[in-house]
């Protein structure tokens, strides 16, 4: 039986800018809060998986057009979403997950609801979906080190720098793993288990 | 291209004792077995590769970042894209227009805030809209003000000038705008051989809007397709954070637009490492083959080289031999005196005639009152033009020694 093949894609959100709130200005809130910490914040509470998947179909009709759309609506799916920690794992299928990948890429501001600035970083690509989830468990604990490191740090220097010369020797390392690998070959695909391959 | 040694601190240097005690070794057991001083030098390569371990093996480069003078906005887009997980950062400083007389680095050294990313090594870069005919003198003058020269043509003519004369580091275009002119494989060739690169600047496309999109994709395919991939070097343009991505997401537009997926790796690492690599060796070594790391200690002057800072002040006796002399023995006690000062004795020009006359003749009266009014004489004389005072120096030195004596 010919099996539809899938690519599933490790997603990060991370915002750049300053914590928004539309009560209080943004210059002025988290200065002691380091880099790290800032940047992978948790999402708002209107921040969902509708939503992202909302997010990404404009995307591919706003670069792509109707074929674009067409092509991937067959297999799009956010097979998991975490506002906590802003992580999300999105289905499409095998040919077109690039269609998908750049239409992440391009966006900059989440939708209506949310409506803040963002940048979508795609982590991991990988054929079976297991892979992708012990790849977010991996990084989940690596930020938290990483967290912690920058947080004991930063007690020393102002919004602490993403990793100080006290912690580079513990999470120095870390940092290389965490950028390290992000795609499964093409050619091989992680193994579904019928996989023609 | 041989490089003797390229110091940026990153791989330790092995120490040279240990070399030297290996390198004896081997010569004792040479005959004895070849296996042993094989397994000697594998242990010494296995040292080297652990010391360059300790840097990491993909390393990913954004060569254009603007330096803007506001700390904050500066230091968070830093940090973002520290975060994001590049490596090298270059700063970059445009210029339009007119050069001022004055050429000094804009962006300041080191940055004038505290938290900078201790991962993030940084650059400092400018670029050069050529709108106008730029000479090569002031060209160089802005290359060694900053670590990356890179120029920006806006026609087919500054694109052909670019290509093939200016001496630039990176060739960068705005590629949201209609071109007037087409890439040609043959141009973009030459600048890849002479080590130049060409630059994909992405955040305009990301931040911009439809327009800016359609023709950054339309130009970015065309210089693709004419480069066959080579050659290239992908680099945000990011204004603010937000407008940054990371590298693999650049890399996959990259894809989208054309370039296959391990040249796109390449234009990522590979080629921006040596875009920096070669813009150092540029100028710090003559030419990319000779560099003096470590010229080593400044030895206590031997007797070779009192002497040859004695003739090179012009004091002493027969003096035109001296002259003659000088140049050689300068050469002969640098290479006795050796390393930094070797440096220094060759760079400077061998003393005029005139020069050496008048430091004679200061010798001389710093020496002894005596005989001031008599070498009034002989110093009139020493106005004239070049030939001249060498007619004159036999007279001269024939005097002197009789002045000398008496």
């Amino acid at each position: 039986m010919v099996r539809i093949k899938h690519r599933y894609l490790l997603v990060n959100i991370l915002y750049p800018d300053a914590k928004y709130s539309p009560l209080r200005p943004a210059a002025t809130a988290g200065d002691d809060i380091p880099y790290t910490v800032q940047f992978r914040r948790p999402s708002p509470d209107q921040m969902n998986g509708g939503l992202l998947m909302r997010l990404i179909r404009d995307g591919v009709v706003e670069l792509f057009g109707d074929y674009g759309s067409g092509k991937i609506a067959g297999s799009l799916q956010v097979k998991y979403f975490s506002s906590a920690t802003s992580t999300a794992i999105i289905r499409v299928s095998r040919e077109h997950y690039r269609l998908v990948w750049s239409a992440l890429t391009l966006t900059t501001r989440l939708p209506r609801p949310v409506d803040q600035p963002c940048v979508i970083q795609v982590v991991r690509v990988s054929g079976t979906i297991r892979k992708a989830e012990e790849e977010a468990i991996r990084r989940a604990r690596l930020s938290i080190r990483r967290a912690e490191a920058a947080a004991k740090s930063s007690s020393v220097s102002i919004a602490g720098t993403i990793p100080t010369a006290s912690t580079a020797a513990a999470a120095g390392d870390d940092d290389f793993d965490m950028i390290n690998g992000i795609e499964d070959p093409d050619e091989l695909g992680d193994l579904d288990d019928d996989d023609d391959g | 291209m041989f490089v003797l040694a390229v110091d940026d601190g990153s791989v330790k240097k092995p120490q040279l004792d240990g070399r030297f005690e290996g390198i004896q070794a081997d010569r004792k057991y040479f005959l004895e077995s070849e296996g042993k001083s094989a397994a000697r030098c594998t242990n010494h390569a296995k040292e080297l590769e652990e010391a360059a371990s300790q840097t990491p093996a993909v390393m990913f480069y954004d060569l254009n970042v603007p330096y803007s003078a506001n700390e904050a906005h500066l230091s968070r887009t830093l940090a973002f894209i520290s975060e994001l997980g590049y490596n090298v950062v270059a700063l970059n400083h445009s210029i339009v227009g007119k050069l001022p007389p004055q050429i000094t680095c804009a962006i300041p050294d080191p940055l004038p805030f505290k938290d900078v990313p201790l991962k993030l090594e940084i650059r400092r870069r400018v670029t050069l809209t050529l709108t106008e005919s730029y000479q090569n003198a002031r060209l160089a003058e802005l290359a060694r003000a900053y670590d990356i020269l890179a120029v920006r043509p806006i026609d087919e003519r500054t694109f052909q000038l670019a290509c093939s004369s200016l001496d630039c580091d990176i060739i960068s275009l705005d590629l949201t705008q209609r071109l007037p002119f087409y890439f040609r494989f043959k141009m973009l060739s030459e600048a890849v051989k002479s080590g130049k690169r060409f630059e994909l600047c992405y955040s305009q496309g990301v931040l911009g809007d439809s327009v800016a999109r359609r023709n950054l994709i339309s130009n970015a395919t065309q210089l693709i397709r004419a480069s066959r991939g080579r050659g290239l070097i992908i680099s945000s343009e990011a204004k603010a954070a937000v407008g940054c991505r990371g590298p693999c997401d650049a890399i996959n537009l990259a894809t989208i637009w054309g370039l296959a997926q391990d040249r796109g790796f390449e234009a990522m690492s590979k080629e921006p490492r040596s875009v920096v690599v070669t813009a150092q060796l540029k100028r710090t070594s003559y030419r990319g083959v000779i560099d003096v790391v470590y010229g080593g200690e400044k030895p206590a002057l031997t007797e070779k080289g009192v002497q040859a800072a004695d003739a090179s002040q012009g004091q002493g006796k027969g003096k035109t031999k001296q002259q003659a002399l000088t140049s050689q023995k300068r050469k002969a006690a640098s290479e006795a005196v050796a390393g930094a000062d070797a440096r220094d004795e060759v760079a400077a020009k061998p003393m005029s005639n005139r020069e050496a006359k008048r430091r004679k003749h200061q010798a001389r009266l710093s020496g002894s009152d005596a005989k001031e009014g008599a070498t009034n004489g002989p110093v009139g004389g020493g106005g004239d033009t070049a030939p001249a005072s060498a007619e004159g120096e036999p007279k001269e030195s024939g005097v002197q020694p009789a002045k000398e004596a008496g």
